[in-house]
């Protein structure tokens, strides 16, 4: 019998080029990359597989051209490299479907650390880097909400230029709930949120009143970690943790996900969480034209993909409106952090089938639990001309306690 | 080379449907088989069968290789370009063209997703009855190049029983239609079928037409947990033996229950040696009777415990778990091989055996799952990557398994095909003849072997 050994099957002309790498550059943590299969579970839920249908650009080939940096066979400069590395949303649903457990969040904040040390990381994400990390600086955040909110000139209607900006000291250091629910708790006023969407801010505190909103906040560092500058990312995220105290509540998804990463899950609970969990019920209800309103959600991913936060705010939508699921509820809309601004064109391509699910939910309103998903529905829907208006969760919650009956 | 490669593919093709640079050629080096890897010198998306053909003939042509793809999820390097040249993805023929209640056929071009194909009969009231664990990402044409099995195929059998007809494009650049949309057509030789496992080497598939059937009006699921794999193995044969062909029966060992539970937290209970998850289909007094006589065919085995899953979501959430075995697996070390052995269901025990031997005389970890109704069994040796010599032995015992498998009048390969990684194993199981006529078979359809080289056939 001709029974060649195994190790013969393996082609000469192949050896030792699959794993195990013969080098590695240590761009990589060691093991992460390793994880992958290459099952390709994951391919059918990326939103960037979805528009090409390209191995490339899915998170299977993201992984396998990371695994040809670190092992030397794809060089530095390489275009696909770069253009994969940004191209890519983070909005991390594949790791939600991944059963081998591949990190993939940790492995991009890893390769565009490398992607775009120094001078490549692209212009815009390293000016808003700049100005969202120092504390204080207002006017610079007038900068950040004309890039926010595109070319297009100034939002319709007034935006107020300042949010609640904090007292310098804890109001109250954090009285209990009405549940009686003792733990200290800060609000937390998003460094891109404060600048944009001052308003979610004041309606939290409308509806808990005794969070403490320390001033001098900063930024929690999520834009740096997701731009290819974690250790920065790191950095604000610690010195946040440092200054507000107790569990940290935030409005945007996309900083629970990277504050409980480095503080810590208990330290950190998304708006939704913190009024579960103090037992608040919503006072009356929202109404549009004499009837109860329809409300859609779209979901955070970092909130979904991350923390697999998804039922709280359903919840509470369902308590003071009509709640209607929407198909893709938990697919990225595209605004992905500062990706709506860095490769608008791509970002629209994601949001596309979600506004048209939104226009055939006939729903008066759509809630967004994240300063950048509400940007993006806001001014997708305006684009299309849309009747539906997006919101923040705080800001419907907020309408319910005035009895409102918007429109 | 490359660049006229890419200029020349361009010309067919279009400039958005060609890839060279190196991103795209590393991304296509590889299928899901560990340890396999090599690069392309081009990507092609073809649009169509023109294209196709035309792609093909340029190969011929130029003696260029054209590995085709789907999914990606192979497991045995058959979508590995060994030899360079063009990898050909069809996933851009994603169309479903047609769904015929009268006729319980559908035609659909090759890159549809299995489950796509699943979903959009079930929405017609049928049944797309082949459906193995990758089912969201595999295609079909992948799915009938491998004549991939599943977790239905004890009492539904395997892709090819559900391959009417196809239409395929020769090496050298001929449209050839095979059967059709007949269950009865008995006209020459059975190509369609010659086709169905041919594992990319005869054709390119570009489209098909497979037989639906009538979606079964109930399910349900159950789970029994044993002291060992062996008597799990027993129960199966029990089962069989009392007459009862289930739709589903697949096992899994210790090792496997940690990790699937690991990821899915179904609640599976780990101080068991193995699981076996029983389903079955049809009317539902029928069904339940079955789970009924199972259950207490396993109780009598010696089951620790035998469970009916209480809803549908449960019976999902059960069956989703078992198709993640593999890569819940790796959570154990990150590399996995995986096998796939068959043998005759009554000599199931003993094979799981054997196994369990070699693995502790190699000192290896090797885990076990599988379609146990079908007596194909997928031990999986998990290893540290950068261990050699553990590699090493891996391989050394992976090649007893596959001896013991044959001597137990079993095979080395019971779905996942013979492709780069089997080669050298396929002679012990057919004979030389036969293998020599596989190749003159394969000169007839690729004269100048383009198609696939170094995969069967070569
Ligand atoms: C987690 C996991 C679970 C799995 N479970 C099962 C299972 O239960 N049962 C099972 O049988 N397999 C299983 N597989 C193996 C694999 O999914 C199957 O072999 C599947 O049929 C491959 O389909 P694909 O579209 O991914 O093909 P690819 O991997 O892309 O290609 C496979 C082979 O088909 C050829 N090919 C692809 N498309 C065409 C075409 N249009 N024309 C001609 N040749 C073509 C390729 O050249 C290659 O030889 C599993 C794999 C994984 C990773
Ligand atoms: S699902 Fe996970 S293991 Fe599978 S290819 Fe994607 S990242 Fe890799
Ligand atoms: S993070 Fe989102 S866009 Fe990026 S690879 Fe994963 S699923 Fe795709």
């Amino acid at each position: 019998m001709t029974h060649r050994p195994a190790s013969d099957a393996r082609p000469d002309a192949h050896a030792g080029e699959g794993r195990p790498a013969p080098a590695s550059a240590g761009i990589f943590d060691p093991g992460l990359l390793d994880r992958c299969i290459s099952c390709g579970f994951c391919l059918p839920v990326c939103p960037t597989y979805k528009l090409t249908g390209q191995e490339t650009s899915s998170p299977r080939g993201r992984i396998t051209l990371m695994r040809a940096l670190e092992a030397g066979k794809l060089a530095d400069g390489d275009p696909t490299l770069a253009e994969e590395a940004s191209f890519c949303l983070g909005c991390r649903a594949c790791e939600t479907v991944c059963p081998a457990g591949v990190r993939y969040g940790e492995l991009l904040e890893q390769w565009r650390d490398h992607q775009w040390r120094g001078r490549r990381r692209p212009l815009l994400a390293r000016l808003l880097m700049a100005v969202v990390s120092r504390p204080g600086l207002l006017a610079l955040q007038r900068l950040v909400r004309r890039y926010a909110t595109g070319r297009g000139g100034p939002r319709r209607g007034a935006v107020p230029a300042t949010a609640p900006t904090g007292s310098g000291t804890a109001r109250s250091g954090g009285a209990p709930a009405r549940d009686g629910a003792a733990r200290p708790a800060s609000l937390m006023l998003g460094c891109v949120e404060r600048g944009l969407y001052p308003e979610v801010s004041r309606a939290v505190l409308r509806l808990r009143p005794e969070l403490a909103v320390p001033g001098g906040q900063g930024c929690c560092g999520a834009l740096h970690a997701h731009n290819g500058d974690s250790a920065t990312g790191r950095e604000l995220a610690l010195k946040l943790g440092e200054r507000l105290d107790g569990v940290i509540v935030t409005t945007a998804g996309g900083c629970a996900a990277h504050l409980a990463h480095h503080l810590g899950r208990e330290r950190v609970a998304e708006l939704s969480e913190y009024l579960e969990r103090t037992g608040y019920r919503p006072a009356g209800e929202v109404r549009v034209g004499g009837r109860r309103a329809r409300v859609a959600l779209q979901d955070s991913c970092h909130l979904r993909n991350a923390l697999g936060v998804t039922r709280p705010p359903r919840e509470l939508i369902a308590a003071v409106a009509d709640y209607v699921e929407l198909p893709n509820a938990g697919d990225c809309c595209g605004a992905a952090g500062t990706y709506s601004l860095l490769r608008p064109a791509d970002s629209r391509a994601v949001l596309d089938p979600k506004l048209e699910a939104i226009e055939a939910a006939g729903v008066d309103y759509v809630v967004a639990l994240n300063p950048g998903c509400l940007r993006q529905l806001r001014q997708g829907l305006r684009r299309a001309g849309s009747k539906v208006r997006a919101i923040h969760l705080a800001e419907l919650l907020a309408m319910a306690e005035n009895g409102s009956t918007a429109r | 080379m490359r660049g006229d490669l890419a200029r020349d593919l361009a010309g067919i093709v279009g400039e958005r449907h060609v890839r060279v640079d190196d991103g795209a050629l590393a991304a296509h080096a590889r299928d899901a088989t560990p340890l396999f890897e090599a690069s392309p010198q081009a990507v092609v998306y073809p649009g169509s069968t023109a294209e196709v053909a035309e792609i093909l003939r340029y190969a011929t042509a130029n003696r260029v290789p054209v590995v085709p793809r789907g999914g990606g999820s192979n497991l045995c390097a058959a979508a590995v370009p060994l030899h360079g040249g063009i990898v050909m993805v069809l996933t851009r023929l994603n169309e479903i063209l047609e769904i015929s209640r009268e006729e319980l056929l559908a035609r659909v071009q090759p890159g549809v997703t299995t489950a796509a194909l699943a979903a959009a009969a079930a929405e017609q009231g049928l049944l797309y009855a082949p459906d193995p664990g990758s089912h969201t990402v595999s295609t079909i044409g992948g799915n009938i190049a491998t004549c991939a099995g599943g977790l239905r195929g004890l009492k539904y059998g395997v892709t090819r029983n559900y391959v009417l007809g196809l239409e395929a494009v020769l090496p050298t650049g001929e449209i050839i239609r095979t059967g059709g949309r007949l269950w009865k057509d008995v006209a020459g030789y059975d190509l369609t079928r010659l086709l169905t496992g041919s594992e990319g080497t005869l054709a390119v598939i570009t489209e098909a037409t497979v037989a639906l059937l009538p979606k079964p009006k109930e399910s349900g699921t159950g789970v029994a947990y044993f002291a060992s794999l062996a008597d799990a193995s027993r129960a199966v044969t029990a089962v069989i033996a009392a007459g009862i062909v289930p739709a589903t029966l697949e096992f899994l060992d210790h090792k496997c229950i940690a990790a699937v539970e690991e990821f899915a937290r179904l609640g599976l209970r780990l101080d068991a040696g193995a699981l076996l998850l029983f389903g079955d289909d049809g009317e539902a007094d029928a069904v339940a009777a079955n789970l009924d006589r199972i259950k207490g065919i396993c109780a009598d085995i010696g089951a620790l415990e035998v469970t009916l899953a209480e809803n549908v979501a449960r019976a999902d959430a059960l069956l989703a778990a078992r198709r993640c075995s593999l890569p819940a697996l790796s959570r154990l070390g990150p590399l996995t091989v995986l096998e796939d052995v068959t043998v005759p269901r009554h000599r199931l025990a003993e094979m799981v055996d054997r196994i369990d031997e070699i693995a502790d005389r190699y000192e290896l970890r090797i885990a076990t799952f599988g379609h146990a109704g079908d007596g194909n069994l997928h031990p999986t040796c998990v290893l540290d990557p950068h261990d050699h010599a553990a590699i090493e032995r891996c391989h050394k015992a992976f090649a007893e398994i596959f001896s013991a498998a044959i001597a137990l009048d079993g095979t080395i390969t019971g779905e996942h095909g013979v492709g780069a990684a089997k080669l050298p194993y396929l002679e012990e199981r057919l004979g030389a003849d036969q293998v020599a006529l596989l190749g003159r078979i394969k000169r007839a359809f690729d004269p100048a072997g383009i198609l696939n080289p170094g995969k069967l056939g070569s």
